[in-house]
């Protein structure tokens, strides 16, 4: 192999302004964190909400989930992203589309944490779906005997253990956004990626601009992993087995 | 007065019929055991009484409310009727005193420290005063279920609903709960009991309801169903209790 490390490259100036080279970084890892944390609020918040009425006794309110579920988990990630920066703002009100397209500030972030949210809602509501039915059908039963309204019996007795028993799944779907931030560099947004990327063209040291991303994402990802055990640890309740009735 | 009133109440599970035209009641005051062999509907009947499980036909009226009527508030007549499953079905992220305080404060409107206070002294009660800030999954079967009588008591129900209280509990915790159960039933406390404990149903029970292939077979007093059952069925029954 024939290639001529330079470790000495990110303290470099950019070849097209006086920044330099970790400057880069720094901001496009501060992109990637922003979409990944913004994308998994929505994610969760969403996704409890959809996989809650996955299992409503309503027939249409089980339909409507699933199909929110079948929609964002059929289409690729790529191609829903294409679709909410090229399609959706051609379909909005006059007056709105022209200041998407023309004037809206950060416009690549909020296309991403969109398109990133909705897309992982439908892989959380799945797994909360699943936690919800997998606790014994007793346990609704008993919230409604002490006279709970149905809401309040998934409140305070169905959710709680359900989220507690979805944890390991969704430190997965946590890390997974996170890497899956990654495809914004598409729209052009400069995250992590995108900026490996240019730092690429502008410096020529392959290796070291993808060595940069390849570090920081693992960072970003194992800390993340580090923050749902943490929160699995707190939660966990004493003497309960999962899987035990 | 009577308390439950089972009138004429059929169920089916789409072509199957669980429930036939069942009727029966429970005076306040009276203990009620209802028996039969598994998948004879005695836990399905039990669980029309409360609107857990839905009915198609008949109705039930517990305290003069229709439980099947369109317009009754279920969640306040559940809240008036206790009831502990076989499973125990504690709620396993509470303390044990959670599990007894929530209802009351959520459903009952009660003050935390005197929902506390009430439960401290249902716990004491059931012997588990010590066990309040443990949870289910810390306790044995027999402490739980008895922790989930003290749940129902909690709510100071009306009537009480015992769908198979010791089936699911090892042989040597039978009767520590059993034994919480006698005393509330010679309080007065109106219960209607699912179980297989003859011995039970012999010391407390008023009457005795028999029931196979969801139907009530045969309805007596205590004694004259122990001592001279008059369906075929329930004599089976009894027999093959003995062995």
């Amino acid at each position: 192999m024939n290639y001529h490390w330079n470790w000495g490259v990110y303290l470099e100036q950019v070849s097209s302004g006086d920044e330099r080279y970790l400057d880069w970084i720094v901001s496009a890892l501060g992109w990637t964190v922003a979409v990944s944390m913004t994308a998994w609020v929505i994610a969760l918040l969403l996704g409890g909400v959809v996989g809650t009425l996955r299992t409503a006794p309503n027939r249409w309110l089980v339909i409507a989930g699933n199909a929110w579920v079948e929609f964002f988990r059929n289409v690729p990630l790529l191609v829903q992203l294409f679709i909410w920066f090229f399609v959706v703002p051609e379909f909005l009100p006059a007056e709105l589309s022209r200041w998407v397209k023309q004037d809206m500030p950060a416009k690549e972030f909020f296309t991403a944490t969109i398109c990133l949210g909705l897309f992982t809602s439908a892989r959380v509501a799945e797994q909360v779906r699943s936690g919800i039915q997998s606790l014994p059908r007793g346990q609704k039963m008993a919230g409604l005997a002490m006279g709970f309204t149905l809401a309040q019996t998934y409140r305070y007795v169905i959710l709680p253990m359900a989220f507690r028993i979805v944890i390991p799944p969704l430190t997965s779907e946590f890390m997974n956004i996170i890497k899956n931030s990654a495809v914004a560099f598409a729209i052009g947004l400069m995250e992590l990626t995108f900026i490996s990327r240019q730092m690429i063209e502008e410096s020529g040291q392959v290796f070291e601009s993808l060595l940069a991303a390849t570090i920081l994402y693992t960072v970003c990802a194992f800390a993340a992993n580090r923050v749902m055990a943490f929160i699995e640890a707190r939660a966990r309740v004493p003497g309960y087995i999962a899987g035990a009735k | 007065m009577s308390m439950i009133e089972i009138r004429n109440v059929s169920k089916w599970y789409g072509q199957f019929q669980v429930l036939a035209d069942c009727s029966t009641q429970v005076s306040k005051g009276e203990v009620v055991v209802v028996c039969g062999p598994s998948g004879s509907g005695k836990s399905t009947l039990i669980k029309c009484v409360n609107g857990l499980e839905p009915f198609q036909k008949g109705d039930v009226v517990v305290d003069e409310i229709s439980v099947g009527a369109a317009k009754t508030d279920l969640p306040k007549l559940r809240a008036r009727v206790g009831m502990v499953f076989q499973h125990f079905e504690l709620f396993p992220h509470m303390s044990v005193i959670e599990n007894l305080t929530i209802a009351q404060t959520k459903v009952l409107g009660r003050a935390r420290d005197e929902a506390r206070e009430r439960g401290i002294k249902l716990l004491d009660r059931v012997g588990l005063k010590a066990h309040a800030a443990k949870f289910p999954g810390e306790l044995s079967g027999g402490q739980q279920q008895r922790v989930a009588i003290a749940r129902a008591l909690a709510m100071d129900p009306i009537c009480m609903l015992f769908d198979e209280p010791t089936s699911a509990l090892d042989p040597e915790m039978v009767n520590e709960v059993l034994d919480v159960m006698v005393e509330l039933a010679r309080e007065g406390m109106t219960m209607m009991v699912v179980t297989h404990e003859m011995g039970f149903a012999r010391k407390v029970a008023h009457r005795v309801i028999f029931m196979d292939t969801g139907r009530v077979v045969e309805e007596a007093g205590a004694d004259t169903f122990f001592g001279a059952p008059t369906s075929r069925r329930a004599q089976q029954f009894l027999a093959s209790l003995k062995h």
